[in-house]
């Protein structure tokens, strides 16, 4: 069937769904519909209750067959959320799946307009009449399918990484598992005990390091990081650094170089609390268990040879001064994002004095030295003089849930402190314990039993955190002065040490992966998934994946679930084996190409080939990812965009601007990050003027000026581009293009004299509901002060456009 | 995990015994070079302000809680003019 329902004339079905009462409690449902088979080419138009449902779907299958429909349009939802629901269903009928389109009427028309039910419903309709319109022109089209190399690549060997790792190589994938530190095991090998069941963090971390390392499915590459990631879902070329150690795999691990080794360093992995040699290994249980050289200390520079103390000492001749590094190419087929997090660094709260005071120090500080294979042997004592402290202080929050650090809740720190008062409580039940906190979070599995256990044992919560903390300078006991807001009163308390309960936060290299793997990240800096609900471990970007804490923070077990989740999501891609690409890339017209070669120079992803001997434009088109940003580039209309061809964006336009175009706005929005954010906006009903028409490409580089000329040529009021943060694009860079084709109409505006207010530009993450909201309100302002002439001015500048 | 600031004396720098070491000079011998300056790799040698028979301003110690006996001093000198020795217990003090 799917061959001739293109020759044939358009026949569209239209379903205007109630969503329950989230649409039709707003938006007159029954309206939209009549109104909506007045229009053009709709055969049938019909209201549901949930058209999502089973019952909904039945009811398009059969109407597709009944009435022979051949092209079908839902209102309802984002159809970042359903249209492939709907695609499915249209397919099961035997519908092609690119006849279908979608009018968000409710995101981005109920949500946002609960008090303006007749606002509200005149936009539902606009959508549907630009639905209706974009849908009669859509072409059938045939996906190709991509093979996928069975291969997976993890960055990052925390528990996250590890977990990934081996769920993989226990499926049967071969995977290459990359950590920039000389051993995995990430932050959950510097723990001493975990929450809520008190296990030894390393005992139960240490078996699953040593099976990563005896693998056979797995490549292990410490000491290695990732240079460069190319390619596209199923085909990844990952370039990683394999740094040398200039120890080879003869080492023992006997310690006999390290002994004598001259050079001594505090050692990263206890935070500076114990020293190290510059032949060393991070741990004892770290795997590979291949001892390291840190040349940054090493007496041996490049080409000087000053101390061979360790060649000497080496029974092995595992020790090789003349190791480079090794560059290695991977071909993968699946990518694992697990780079974890860091530890937020107290000293700029100046207030609770840390680097100041001995005596005040992190909760990571913590866990080195009540772990028995610390640096004081798992004795707590003060650093200021070596001493078991009568009274401690736990400060939560420090750094997060607050203006001075980060905004957000670090998940973890709350059954830490518990876990860590309670590990004093069991060796030294004398010890006083204060915790000042903000709210206890104790959420999960046996978290609560452990907080009262806590608060059994005589640990003191006192609900205010300390203003100040101040020295005593002759004992070095701290007073923590603050207010209790419970009891509505000031406490001021002496303790002998006090730890601070500090946050988690993003790696501070997480702008170099986001860059190699085309990610997006949260205002908060953690990596953003592909939905926060129904695909929590998906990047944006396909084939990608995420775990752990670079998500977002999560303690040890959250971590390992999502690790092996997203496993499994990798596994299913590699199991099949193929995957289907969208059929939303350009195709060439040779007969109106000019060879200009635009199209080549703006394609972030390299997949336009000019052959000027042939006389050709050439599309990869399984690199190519659909951005669209050549076929904005083309002077000559050379290139087709699929299912976002300029014949149907201006259809769309057309539709919008039918009635009163000057009141109204036509926002262009990227897919993934200003169409989401408007969605966001929905979500979170965050209330702007309807006035706002969205029109949705998958790039903001799709936006071709000759879209915003004929918009305003057609009287619109006024037009925003909207668009990825410039290097938060999902298409690599593809926005920079935005930004110049916006700057070029701008000028052009103000030398035919209309105002470029009219023309705006905006940057909006997908969690900035806020930014989009707030642009609507900004424009529906300059809207109001907009005069017939300037209307008139723009339209006859552009006429013709 | 990447080191963030590290401030704090590490808790076991006493225990750990690095061999002290004596630098022992023959200004006479030296021909002025400088190779023991400028290799040293700890940077524990400058010029001295004396000038010695061959007229030449041999190397002096410029601080000897730097040198790590690694010898390298030794085995450049064209000269056999400098070599290290370890210095016994007594007078050592670890630390800091």
């Amino acid at each position: 069937m799917t061959e001739k329902e293109a020759e044939e004339a358009p026949r569209i079905g239209v379903y205007v769904c109630h969503c329950g009462l989230n649409i039709a409690g707003t938006v007159n449902c029954e309206a939209v519909a009549r109104f909506a088979a007045t229009l053009p080419n709709v055969a049938i138009s019909k209201d549901d209750r949930y058209t999502c449902s089973d019952q909904g779907q039945e009811l398009i299958k059969n109407d597709i067959k009944e009435h022979n429909l051949n092209r079908v349009v839902v209102a309802s939802c984002s159809p970042r959320l359903h249209e492939s629901t709907f695609r499915k269903a249209c397919e099961d009928a035997g519908l092609n799946k690119y006849l279908f389109e979608m009018a968000n009427i409710r995101e981005q028309c109920s949500w946002v307009h609960i008090h303006d039910k007749e606002a509200a419903t005149e936009k539902a309709k606009d959508l549907v009449r630009a639905a209706v319109a974009k849908v009669a022109l859509l072409e059938p089209a045939i996906e190709t399918e991509v093979p996928i190399t069975r291969n997976a690549l993890v960055i990052g060997g925390g528990v996250a990484g590890i977990q990934s790792a081996l769920d993989l190589a226990d499926t049967g994938y071969k995977v290459y598992l990359v950590e920039k530190e000389p051993s995995i095991g990430g932050r959950m090998a510097q723990i001493d005990k975990t929450f809520p069941t008190m296990d030894c963090s390393i005992c139960i971390l240490a078996p699953k390091m040593s099976d990563v390392g005896h693998h056979p499915n797995i490549v292990l590459l410490a000491n290695s990081e990732v240079q460069e990631v190319k390619g596209y879902i199923g085909n990844f070329k990952a370039k990683v650094l394999k740094k040398p150690r200039y120890v080879t795999d003869e080492c023992s691990a006997c310690n006999d170089c390290t002994e004598v080794c001259p050079v001594t360093v505090p050692n990263e992995f206890d935070i500076g609390l114990a020293t190290r040699r510059a032949i060393y290994t991070p741990f004892a249980q770290a795997v590979p268990s291949t001892y390291i050289i840190d040349r940054g200390i090493c007496l041996n520079k490049e080409g000087i040879m000053a101390c061979d103390k360790c060649i000497q000492a080496c029974e092995r001749k595992a020790i090789d001064f003349d190791m480079e590094p090794e560059p290695l190419e991977l071909e993968v087929g699946t990518i694992i994002v697990a780079t974890g997090a860091e530890v937020y660094d107290p000293s700029s709260l100046t207030n609770y004095g840390y680097t100041r005071y001995q005596n005040v120090i992190t909760s990571l500080e913590f866990e080195r030295l009540i772990n028995a294979g610390g640096p004081s042997g798992g004795n707590l004592i003060r650093p200021s003089d070596r001493k078991i402290p009568e009274s401690v202080a736990f400060i939560q929050c420090v750094g997060s849930r607050s203006e001075r650090g980060n905004p957000y809740c670090s998940n973890v720190c709350c059954m830490n402190t518990i876990k860590d008062s309670l590990l004093i409580k069991e060796h030294w039940p004398d010890v006083e314990i204060h915790v000042f906190y903000v709210d206890i979070r104790a959420f999960g599995k046996g978290f609560e039993d452990l907080y009262t256990r806590a608060k059994e044992e005589g640990v003191i919560f006192t609900r205010g955190l300390p203003a100040e903390i101040v020295e005593d300078r002759k004992t070095h006991n701290l007073w923590l002065i603050g207010e209790n807001t419970l009891q509505k009163e000031l406490y001021k308390i002496n303790v002998g040490m006090t730890i601070l309960s500090i946050g988690i936060q993003p790696c501070h290299d997480s702008d170099t992966i986001q860059r190699l793997c085309t990610l997006s990240r949260t205002l908060d800096g953690f990596f953003m998934e592909a939905h926060p609900k129904l695909r929590p471990v998906d990047a944006p970007t396909g084939g990608i994946f995420l775990a752990g804490c670079a998500e977002s923070p999560k303690d040890i077990k959250d971590s390992v679930t999502q690790a092996s989740a997203a496993a499994a999501r990798a596994g299913i891609l590699m199991a099949q084996g193929k995957v289907s690409v969208e059929a939303i890339t350009p195709k060439t017209i040779p007969e109106n190409c000019q060879l200009c070669g635009l199209c080549a120079r703006v394609c972030p992803y390299n997949a336009i080939a000019v052959d000027k001997e042939r006389k050709l434009v050439e599309v990869a088109e399984a690199a190519c990812a659909g951005c669209g940003t050549c076929g904005a580039e083309c002077q000559f209309e050379a290139l087709h965009m699929r299912h976002f061809t300029d014949a149907q964006i201006m259809s769309q336009i057309d539709a919008l601007v039918e009635e009163a175009p000057d009141e109204k706005i036509i926002a262009f929005c990227c897919n993934w990050c200003a169409y989401a954010g408007a969605d966001f906006a929905g979500v979170s009903r965050m209330q702007y003027p309807p006035n706002v028409r969205i029109i949705r490409t998958m790039c903001s580089g799709r936006v071709s000026p000759k879209f915003v000329e004929h918009a305003l040529s057609r009287g619109v009021g006024a037009v925003l581009v909207a668009g990825c943060h410039p290097g938060d694009c999902h298409y690599i860079n593809a926005n920079i293009q935005t930004r110049k084709r916006v700057e070029k109409l701008w000028k052009k505006m103000d030398r035919l004299g209309v105002d470029k207010n009219r023309l705006q530009l905006l940057w909006a993450s997908a969690a900035e509901g806020e930014k989009v909201a707030s642009k609507a309100k900004e424009m529906q302002a300059t809207l109001k002060k907009l005069t017939p002439e300037e209307v008139e001015k723009g339209k006859q500048a552009f006429a013709g456009s | 995990m990447v080191p963030r600031k590290l401030w704090r004396r590490p808790l076991d720098s006493e225990q750990i015994k690095l061999p002290k070491a004596e630098i022992h000079i023959i200004p006479d011998l030296c021909k002025g070079c400088d190779f023991c300056i400028e290799f040293c790799p700890r940077k524990a040698l400058e010029e001295s302000d004396k000038l010695n028979k061959r007229g030449v301003y041999p190397p002096k110690v410029a601080d000897e809680s730097k040198c790590t006996l690694c010898g390298f001093c030794t085995a450049i000198c064209p000269d056999f003019a400098i070599f290290t020795t370890e210095k016994k217990e007594e007078t050592s003090r670890n630390g800091r």
